[in-house]
């Protein structure tokens, strides 16, 4: 499942801005402030609105005044194009947010449409405006099933919900599932490791949290529910951050859990207390990468932070690996970091007049020529290369 | 003895430091720096032997060809130690570090649990040196295939001796006989 491009319009700083050609894993690039941070914002946004509805995302982000970039006029759209499996027909689910009269939020438009081949006409699965509109209708699993269905007027319960929640048709139909997925799962991971180290209260947590508080509860749970995971986890932490040679999770007498790190060289474990923030991070990523429930997509949120050069060097490739199976996009603002990734991967965020571009580094022809001739990005963003202002 | 490797890139230091005391004799003391790319060799190289001072201590710079013409390329970098009357091994990876793991397919295959040592015999991998982009033709034949990570698991099962990449064989035989001189 990937995301091919998106386009955003009227979102904040993003007044109109097209990401196309994604790669498995995207690198966004930008100083303080650029807004990749809303970047990602955009699948919270969207994940809002399908768990609850327009309405309620809206008003978590201030009303729609405040979400709708400064000084717009249109309604607030999002495109998105992604395709299931490489094999599959690539879709495009297009929204658009609006404010009536009353001041009521509602779904001004939402279209879904598939394309088979290159060429051919694009089919509308479904076609909604302000709560209602057109959609496949009968038992639809396969994309003959939607094509050769036929469109039957429906209305939804309000129009500020969304169509893709709404029909229950589309339950089994793989393009609109694991798109819902894709929002419904959507994570951003932006850990704190200072939470980690503490002692935590005895949970049962399944998943990271977004700051990775609960690292030593999802420890225990990965370690006691899928042991050979647990060991590649441990395989990996031994390639990557030479010293150590097991982690452990354990529930102290007076109701607690803790992190103990085992260095090969010492008999007893350092508690997660004593261990270097690179080492406790690096060991978050490693059971992120390796959740049993595997995300569409990933968020990460600059890495860089507490984490030395090298081993950002060797992050970028346990990103790089996951990506051929889910899809992950990363903020930085770190040289190092970029120095790992290859010029295609990058996407820089610059921020002029109050709006924010994004656009492909490797579209710059001076970066790009630079790039072939053996500077790498990281070195590129230092010398300012990279932003759109050498155009 | 001491001997300072000024190497483009990090996978190069780890895939050196695994098969480094294979090669040299004991009591031999070597660095390993890694730097961020060509750009950054070619600044690096010149401040380093101007500046590096500690007695007995010889160079080696390890460069990828990458496209460009081996003996302009070796004459560039050797342009770059002139003001310096220490001693330096320059040594060029044809093309890229990737080429000295098709030099070994046996080591990839035991690497990555599967086998592709029949590819030896293809006529676009006979010569390893000759691949035009062997990062990318590994990354075909091995889609996990990430630098870092490979060349810690690549290197620990590369045999020294019967590699068929020439440009391999004469880095290992440069850095010998700096060594005994």
């Amino acid at each position: 499942m990937k995301i091919e491009s998106l386009e955003i319009k009227n979102y904040k700083v993003f007044k109109s801005v097209k990401v196309n050609n994604i790669p498995n894993m995207a690198v966004f690039l930008g100083k303080n402030g650029s807004g990749k941070s809303t970047f990602f914002d955009v699948f919270g946004f969207l994940h809002d609105c399908l768990i609850s509805n327009v309405k309620i995302a809206i008003t978590k982000r201030g009303g729609f005044a405040e979400v709708r970039s400064r000084e717009a006029q249109g309604d607030i759209s999002f495109k998105i194009q992604f395709r299931p499996n490489d094999d599959e027909p690539l879709i495009t689910y297009e929204i658009s947010i609006d404010q009536n009269s009353k001041g009521q939020v509602y779904v001004r438009s939402e279209v879904l449409r598939m394309r088979r081949g290159q060429h051919g006409a694009p089919w509308k699965i479904l076609d909604f405006a302000n709560g209602e509109g057109t959609a496949a209708e009968g038992e639809l699993k396969t994309y003959e099933d939607v094509q050769l269905a036929t469109r039957k007027p429906q209305k939804l319960e309000s129009a500020d919900i969304l169509a893709i929640k709404g029909l229950g048709q589309f339950k089994d139909f793989v393009a609109v599932n694991q798109f819902r997925k894709l929002i419904e799962d959507w994570y951003v991971a932006d850990f704190k490791i200072d939470y980690a180290r503490d002692r935590q209260d005895v949970t049962f947590s399944e998943q990271l949290s977004k700051v990775g508080d609960n690292l030593a509860a999802v420890t225990k749970y990965l370690h006691d529910n899928y042991p050979e995971r647990f060991a590649d986890i441990l395989k990996k932490m031994r390639e990557r951050v030479p010293g150590v040679q097991d982690v452990q999770a354990k529930v102290t007498e007076d109701g607690y859990i803790v992190l103990k790190f085992q260095d090969g060289k010492f008999k007893n474990p350092f508690s997660a207390k004593f261990v270097s923030d690179g080492t406790i991070k690096m060991f978050t990523y490693l059971v992120l990468l390796n959740d049993p429930e595997q995300h569409v997509l990933l968020c990460i949120e600059e890495p860089e932070n507490q984490l030395y050069p090298e081993l950002l060097a060797e992050l970028a490739e346990e990103f790089r690996q996951y990506s051929r199976k889910g899809q992950v996009f990363v903020s930085t603002h770190s040289p190092d970091f970029l120095n790992a990734v290859e010029l295609d991967e990058i996407y820089v965020l610059t921020k002029r007049g109050g709006y924010t571009t994004i656009e492909k580094a490797s579209d710059n022809p001076i970066a790009k020529s630079l790039y072939l001739a053996g500077d790498k990005p990281g070195t590129l963003w230092r010398e300012g290369l990279l932003e759109g202002d050498t155009l | 003895m001491n001997l300072v490797f000024l190497l483009e890139e990090r996978s190069a230091k780890f895939l050196l430091e695994i098969l480094l005391p294979k090669i040299l004799p004991s009591g031999t003391t070597y660095q390993l720096i890694a730097h961020d790319g060509k750009q950054d060799l070619a600044k690096s190289i010149p401040r380093k032997l101007t500046a590096w001072n500690t007695p007995e201590t010889k160079f080696v710079v390890l460069h990828d060809q990458d496209s460009n013409d081996c003996i302009a390329l070796k004459a560039n970098l050797r342009a770059m130690c002139k003001n310096s009357d220490k001693e330096v091994l320059i040594r060029i990876a044809c093309r890229e570090l990737e080429s000295w793991y098709f030099g070994d397919l046996h080591a990839v295959s035991c690497a990555y649990g599967r086998d592709l040592t029949p590819l030896t015999l293809k006529s676009k991998y006979r010569n390893p040196d000759k691949i035009g982009n062997p990062k990318q033709e590994l990354r075909k034949l091995v889609p996990e295939y990430e630098q870092i990570a490979g060349a810690k698991t690549i290197g620990p099962y590369m045999d020294l001796l019967n590699n068929t990449s020439t440009s391999f064989n004469v880095f290992l035989k440069g850095v010998q006989q700096l060594i005994a001189n």
